[in-house]
């Protein structure tokens, strides 16, 4: 299991809504929270993947800014 | 799969307990969390997924912390000069050395992060301190009495003399330690105001 930390611009509820229909599609994600109080806006991924580009791809198609935080 | 650091856990929950004390729950945010205890936000977010969830996790250490403390070597089925005395050293010993997260637990009551937690304790205390009331009362070493007074006579005086001590001071800037024994002095006038 993986947890990976991006920073986005899903701002809004309906902008997480707009992400949860891309990330369902995702078999690998076992679990994702956006924490929108947060300046960042920080999407972090539970995966049993390892691939941040995946998920960028993914958020980015989505019509959403996503880069990885590093630790 | 990454390997858990506690020490790095231990860190950020430290430091987010002092933080939310000085800046209250409103004020307190994951990013000033890893600018203050320079450690970098994805790191915080690894192990806490939110806010709330660093929140929650906080409140429940120190919540169990609290009552492990409140409730060591306390039964119910004591006397009640004799349950109440440990109650005094228990209340005292907590204070005196937890008093961030004494202050914490403060906050957290009065906030909606707290609400549930709260009522959880409650609902213990309410168990364990019901039945040693009740128990006093007919054993006649309690007087019947508002509960919300018995607390203030029971507690309250321990409470203020603690505040007293913690500020190094009390009335009009007098130097002030609370000793053993002030302590038993004021504890033998509140078992006085308590007897039938």
């Amino acid at each position: 299991m993986n947890i990976l930390i991006f920073k986005t611009n899903i701002r809004l509820k309906k902008d997480v809504g707009v992400v949860k229909s891309y990330l369902s599609a995702d078999e690998s994600i076992i679990q994702w929270n956006v924490d929108r109080d947060d300046t960042d806006k920080i999407l972090r991924v539970v995966s049993t993947s390892n691939d941040p580009i995946e998920i960028i791809k993914t958020i980015n198609e989505a019509g959403y800014h996503c880069e990885e935080l590093p630790d | 799969m990454r390997t858990r650091d506690e020490n790095k856990v231990r860190i950020i929950r430290e430091a987010a307990l002092k933080m939310m004390v000085k800046e209250g729950l409103d004020g307190f945010s994951m990013h000033k969390l890893a600018k203050a205890a320079n450690i970098s936000p994805a790191t915080i977010y690894i192990y806490f997924k939110d806010k709330e969830d660093l929140v929650a996790q906080i409140s429940r250490d120190a919540a169990t912390k609290m009552m492990d403390i409140t409730f060591k070597n306390f039964d119910p089925s004591m006397s009640f000069s004799e349950g109440l005395r440990v109650q005094w050293v228990n209340r005292a010993k907590y204070c005196m050395k937890y008093p961030d997260q004494m202050h914490f637990l403060e906050q957290l009551r009065h906030s909606p992060y707290g609400e549930k937690l709260s009522e959880m304790m409650g609902e213990t205390f309410k168990k364990i301190f019901g039945d040693f009331i009740s128990n006093a009362i007919k054993k006649k070493e309690l007087v019947k009495v508002p509960v919300e007074v018995y607390w203030s006579i029971a507690f309250a005086p321990l409470y203020n003399l603690v505040k007293f001590h913690m500020a190094g001071k009390s009335l009009g800037g007098r130097k002030f330690i609370l000793s053993d024994k002030i302590m038993r002095e004021t504890f033998e006038l509140v078992l006085k105001a308590l007897k039938p």
